[in-house]
């Protein structure tokens, strides 16, 4: 079986569930040649330098990542060519015969996005979920500081940043993927994702809101820390669309060796 | 530091001039003198409007003003007369009430206003948060104006050297690597506890590369730091110190230096940490062309706090 065809059991599932594919997606061959037999499978957050010598290592010559290979949304390389970093990069994909596919657009228009559905199954969320609002969970009652230590606990990250008064009381939670950590409203107490820009959105947001007496919060994984877990759900969701090979995930982890 | 003797503009429009040093006195009255063709006394303040304010400033900042920039007016009435000017990283609703109370009622912002890059409230158009802010700035007759790109564009740049005059850098430069400063031979811990000694830091430090890393050169770069900035930049320096690099560009290029085996180092402290020095450094820059006015800087807080610090 070639990486191609996996991709095309991967459209022919989506089409399945009515999910057509996009005339314009991120969602391509990144690197290696997609007639390339596959051995094995490995789904990952971020296919990093890391991630790949992990999956050669492992057997695992098919490689899908969810975010970006060369460090760009849309993976363009034409300013990277002279750069020793990219060169090695490409060179070692090359030597090992590895093939790296994006899984990012489609990945998010399951249902339910198993981005989001990941997360929320490490933070134990998931007996939590809204009935009726999509990316909302209503915990039971904690405070911010409690919320972002348990939060810490279970995923292991080492740069989590919060954003918010810490006593403040939290039950409504809304939970974004990755970059789309959700914007706040009345309704929402605490917002929860990866990374978001400081300005112009949430941080600004929770000051004002402080200072008009209301109390809202923001918690920041990290992007990996925020999606990684997600693509666990995606090489489960993955395994039985292609049971002739093996299908595992490797996580990319945690980038940040320390926060200070 | 940035920001010179605090305060010495604000005397210009103080009750009394006669506690200040002569020389300072002479000083001021000269400069203001000049600009005002000696026609102006303490009882004759001259008095500006936002719009007049801003057109100063655009005249002076020596970069030429482009057709599309989110720099600009944001809320409040341009004919307003001002009273004195505030410069902030962030026009948060707190840095608003105090620049109020100061009585300096034009505001210049280098990030946005309303929680959106084109400051348009979108879906919060009704939100209370929202809404609040409006009110404030109308009943206090704020005039909000931002000061980004442009001020950003200045070379050398303004912002990289007022956080290196923070870090205590100032003169440290390398030559023919802009904004790059060689230090002490360090690690990249110890360099995180020096700029937890001299930043006001709460949680944004998050740190790429082997703790024990030994470096020389440090490459500023407050605000973000786009792909193209790390993959030039860190062929000359060790280490880059960034705002808020985004977690799919300069985070995972870094991270690949190990794993090329030509390990390099970034420090993420926080865009607004990062720019603080900036908008300090910007009222300065502010009262030499408009020595006329009030300006002073309010420092705005590192909005967040590390659960792992």
């Amino acid at each position: 079986m070639t990486a191609q065809q996996v991709v095309e059991r991967i459209q022919k599932k989506l089409q399945e569930l009515k999910i057509n594919w996009r005339a314009q997606t991120v969602d391509t061959f990144k690197a290696g040649l997609p007639e390339t037999e596959v051995r094995a499978i490995a789904t990952t957050g971020m296919a990093t330098f890391d991630v790949l010598h992990r999956a050669a290592t492992a057997g695992r010559n098919f490689v899908i990542t969810h975010e970006p290979t060369f460090y760009n949304h849309l993976d363009q390389t034409a300013d990277l060519e002279t750069d020793p970093i990219y060169q090695a990069k490409q060179r070692f994909i090359k030597d090992n015969n590895l093939v790296v596919f994006r899984f990012h657009d489609h990945a998010h228009a399951l249902q339910p996005d198993p981005l989001v559905a990941g997360s929320a199954r490490m933070l134990g969320w998931t007996q939590y979920a809204s009935p009726n609002e999509p990316r909302i969970y209503v915990l039971p009652p904690t405070t911010l500081r409690e919320l972002a230590i348990d939060v810490s606990a279970k995923l292991k990250g080492r740069a989590i940043r919060v954003a918010g008064d810490p006593e403040m009381k939290v039950t409504r939670v809304a939970l974004g993927p990755g970059y789309g950590v959700p914007a706040l409203t009345t309704s929402i107490d605490v917002a929860v994702g990866g990374e978001t820009a400081e300005s112009g959105g949430n941080a600004e947001y929770i000051l004002d809101a402080a200072a008009d007496g209301q109390k809202k919060g923001m918690i920041l994984l990290g992007h990996m820390m925020s999606e990684d877990w997600g693509m666990r759900e995606v090489a489960e969701w993955l395994g039985p669309l292609v049971p002739e090979v093996t299908v595992d995930w490797i996580p990319a982890g945690e980038p940040f060796t320390m926060a200070k | 530091m940035p920001g010179g003797p605090t305060g010495a503009s604000a005397h210009i429009q103080s009750p009394s001039m006669d506690s200040l040093p002569t020389s300072r006195r002479e000083f001021i009255v000269g400069t203001t003198a000049a600009l005002l063709s000696g026609r102006m006394t303490r009882a004759q303040r001259p008095s500006l409007t936002a719009q007049q304010v801003a057109d100063r400033i655009r005249a002076s900042v020596g970069v030429p003003w482009r057709d599309q920039t989110v720099d600009g007016f944001k809320a409040g009435d341009p004919s307003t007369i001002v009273t004195g000017i505030t410069t902030t990283v962030m026009a948060t609703v707190d840095v608003l009430r105090r620049a109020a109370a100061a009585g300096q009622n034009f505001i210049v912002t280098q990030e946005p206003v309303f929680y959106a890059n084109n400051d348009d409230p979108g879906n919060r158009a009704k939100d209370p948060v929202y809404l609040a802010k409006k009110a404030l700035i109308d009943e206090h007759r704020l005039v909000v104006w931002r000061f980004s790109e442009h001020w950003n564009a200045r070379q050398p740049n303004e912002a990289a050297r007022a956080l290196a005059a923070t870090l205590r850098w100032t003169g440290a430069d390398v030559p023919d690597a802009a904004q790059t400063y060689r230090i002490p031979e360090t690690t990249l811990s110890a360099l995180v506890a020096i700029l937890r000694s001299r930043l006001p830091l709460r949680g944004g430090q998050r740190v790429v590369g082997q703790p024990g890393m030994r470096l020389r050169t440090v490459y500023l770069s407050p605000g973000t730091t786009s792909l193209a900035s790390a993959v030039t930049n860190l062929q000359k320096a060790d280490v880059i110190l960034s705002g808020e690099p985004r977690e799919w560009e300069a985070i995972p290029y870094t991270l690949d230096t190990w794993s090329a085996e030509r390990g390099k180092g970034l420090i993420a402290i926080g865009r607004l940490v990062s720019e603080g020095p900036s908008a300090q450094a910007c009222a300065t820059w502010i009262r030499s062309v408009l020595p006329e006015v009030r300006v002073e800087f309010i420092p705005a807080a590192d909005p967040y706090w590390g659960v792992n610090v």
